[in-house]
């Protein structure tokens, strides 16, 4: 028995690893998208000073 | 609950090749609606007909819109999904009754949202810009249309999960369900940023929120209206790869650097969204460079990649097969009367030429600004998303009537044809559009002579003369897509049952033999191809900083 060639386990490597987790991908991807694409947007446009009174008034005429 | 296909030799679930027949029928159906609108608004903008009035040009441009870049492409995308992770892994459909829950919210969606714009209640064209207000029920039937897409998609991924469980495949997924998995993770992206901004659209439209702010709706809108079209891009190169395994039994001549541009579309592909904002005071520069250039360069780096790789597997496979004189014999002896391979190598040919290059010119900062807004944006898209994607799909649907529907082919001869005059068409409707976008005329106008307006404005008077090669390239595609419809329903409703392996038309093609040693490149003729590729970049490169110089003089 203790003779019997064991089974080889091929580990893959690192880098295929990542390539096929697919969920891992997936949260890269949401993640980077949201990061740097929505919420720098986001911040931008909500640190946007607010319209001047006097000017929102002359544009509702 | 499986049959095994007598030609490709997959094990089929039942299950799920009826929901892609049903998928696939939806699509062929939203074909049909996008390109009747198409005609009726190419002679609206084609001067000397000016067919509609402005109430129904804008209507029908709201109705191309939706049927064209998302209904079309997006049901056609969900049978891919599911043959990508159920024909192909030879495994079984993880949820069959989900699945018909995603497709009837999608039926919901379209037919909701198509009944409300002809009805006229929802005039606001694709982007439905706030403050443009459309009635409740159209916001509705997207946001059924795109819960039910997102259900479709992670059935894909519980597909995936069972194929992985069960080591359905070796170590790792084919190259073909691995595009399928990143077209997938983009479609989450797409959907999710649909949901952040339909859903307080909607309630914004029944008045239970005061206002939503434009400058958010843009941002958050263009999420999902740009990254939908990266889906296709995902699907449409995992098509290509397939088409060449199926065609002359080529793979990627290096499958690693293929899977790690699909990474890199996955990672950063969705970024390029901000090219539509790019004349938006709200964001910085340096949000606007970041997103459309670095990152966006990254997913460009991989299309280039793909434009490479698809094409020499085609050209590593012909040489292996015994086509090695000179350059080109790969290219002259390649399968031309099988309308898949044409469709796919013409599909290559105006997204990498047409597409491609005006993709990166259009979506620079700098350069941005002598068309933004311009018809030669849409003019651009119709080189990625119709010569590229719609021809893609039109040509890998002649493998699917045979292998899912188990039809012969009707009209053969005419199917040869068809990619042909749909890429001359879609070709010249295309590149007379960017013309006319470079020239000043502007997108979504009823009338290019602003008769009646307060300003006007004389266009050079070349327009005229693109004017008329776009009514003609319209034309063209119209008959041409027709044509496919004609072949496609016909063929699937009216066709002679396939027979086995020796009643296809369309051949499928063993593995290529293993290369001998040769020495120096495998693909010579794709590298000299892919310089003239470049070289044709850098004029157009050149041409357009040019044409900033002289627009915007700067002393």
């Amino acid at each position: 028995m203790e003779n019997d060639p064991q089974p080889e386990i091929r580990k893959a490597p690192f880098a295929r690893m990542i390539m096929d987790d697919f969920m891992l991908l997936l949260f890269l991807g949401v993640t980077i998208y949201a990061i740097f694409y929505l919420l720098w947007g986001v911040m931008e446009l909500s640190n946007l000073p607010a319209i001047p009174e006097d000017i929102k008034q002359i544009l509702n005429k | 609950m499986f049959r095994t296909c007598d030609i490709t030799g997959f094990k089929v679930d039942l299950r799920s090749e009826k929901l892609i027949r049903y998928n696939a029928v939806f699509a062929v159906i939203s074909l049909l609606l996008a390109v009747t609108a198409a005609i009726l608004l190419v002679f609206t903008r084609y001067q000397p007909v000016h067919l509609l009035g402005a109430e129904w040009y804008y209507r029908l441009v709201t109705f191309h819109g939706l049927n064209a870049l998302i209904f079309w492409i997006i049901f056609f995308e969900i049978a891919g999904l599911y043959f990508g992770s159920t024909v192909v892994l030879n495994t079984r459909f993880c949820a069959p009754r989900l699945g018909w829950i995603a497709f009837g919210l999608m039926v919901a969606g379209l037919v909701l949202s198509n009944v409300i714009i002809l009805m006229g209640k929802a005039d606001v064209m694709l982007t439905s810009y706030t403050p443009l207000k459309a009635h409740p029920l159209y916001y509705l039937g997207i946001i059924l249309f795109a819960v039910g897409a997102l259900l479709a998609v992670i059935l894909f991924f519980g597909n995936l999960m069972i194929a992985r469980r069960e080591k359905a495949y070796g170590e790792t997924m084919p190259l073909f369900t691995y595009g399928l998995m990143t077209a997938a993770i983009i479609a989450v992206i797409t959907l999710a940023s649909g949901a952040l901004i339909y859903i307080p659209t909607f309630l914004w439209s029944l008045g239970l929120i005061d206002n939503i702010d434009p400058a958010m709706y843009k941002l958050i809108w263009w999420g999902l209206g740009h990254s939908s079209q990266q889906i296709n891009v995902a699907a449409m190169v995992s098509i290509w790869y397939m088409v060449s395994f199926l065609s002359v039994g080529g793979t990627s001549i290096n499958e690693r650097v293929s899977r790690t541009a699909f990474v890199l579309y996955i990672l950063f592909i969705c970024l390029a969204s901000a090219h539509h904002l790019l004349t938006d005071p709200g964001v910085s520069s340096a949000w606007k460079v970041w997103n459309t250039s670095y990152a966006m360069y990254l997913a460009v780096l991989a299309s280039m990649i793909h434009a490479f790789a698809v094409p020499s597997s085609f050209e590593s496979a012909q040489r292996r097969w015994g086509y090695n004189k000179g350059l080109f014999q790969w290219l002259s002896k390649a399968p031309w009367g099988n309308p898949a391979f044409s469709s796919i190598i013409l599909a290559i040919i105006g997204f990498g030429f047409i597409g491609g290059t005006t993709g990166v010119i259009f979506g620079m900062e700098q350069t941005n600004i002598i068309v933004h807004n311009t018809i030669a944006i849409p003019g651009h898209f119709k080189g990625t998303v119709v010569i590229g994607t719609t021809l893609t799909f039109m040509g890998v649907t002649y493998y699917l009537i045979p292998l899912i529907f188990r039809r012969k082919i009707v009209g053969f001869g005419l199917a040869k044809w068809q990619p042909w005059l749909f890429f001359i068409g879609i070709a010249l409707l295309s590149i007379s559009m960017i013309v006319l976008g470079q020239l000043g005329v502007p997108r979504r106008h009823w009338d290019s002579t602003f008769s009646g307006g307060p300003f006007t404005y004389n266009f050079n008077p070349a327009v005229d003369f693109f004017w008329t090669l776009m009514m003609l390239g319209g034309s063209l595609a119209f008959i041409s897509t027709i044509i496919w419809i004609l072949i496609v329903v016909i063929s699937v409703f009216f066709g002679p049952k396939v027979k086995g392996p020796d009643d296809m038309q369309l051949s499928i093609s063993p593995l290529a033999p293993a290369a001998k040693a040769h020495k120096g490149f495998e693909a010579p003729g794709t590298l000299i191809l892919t310089m003239l590729f470049l070289l044709v970049f850098l004029a157009l490169f050149f041409l357009n900083w040019k044409w900033l110089a002289a627009t915007w003089n700067v002393n």
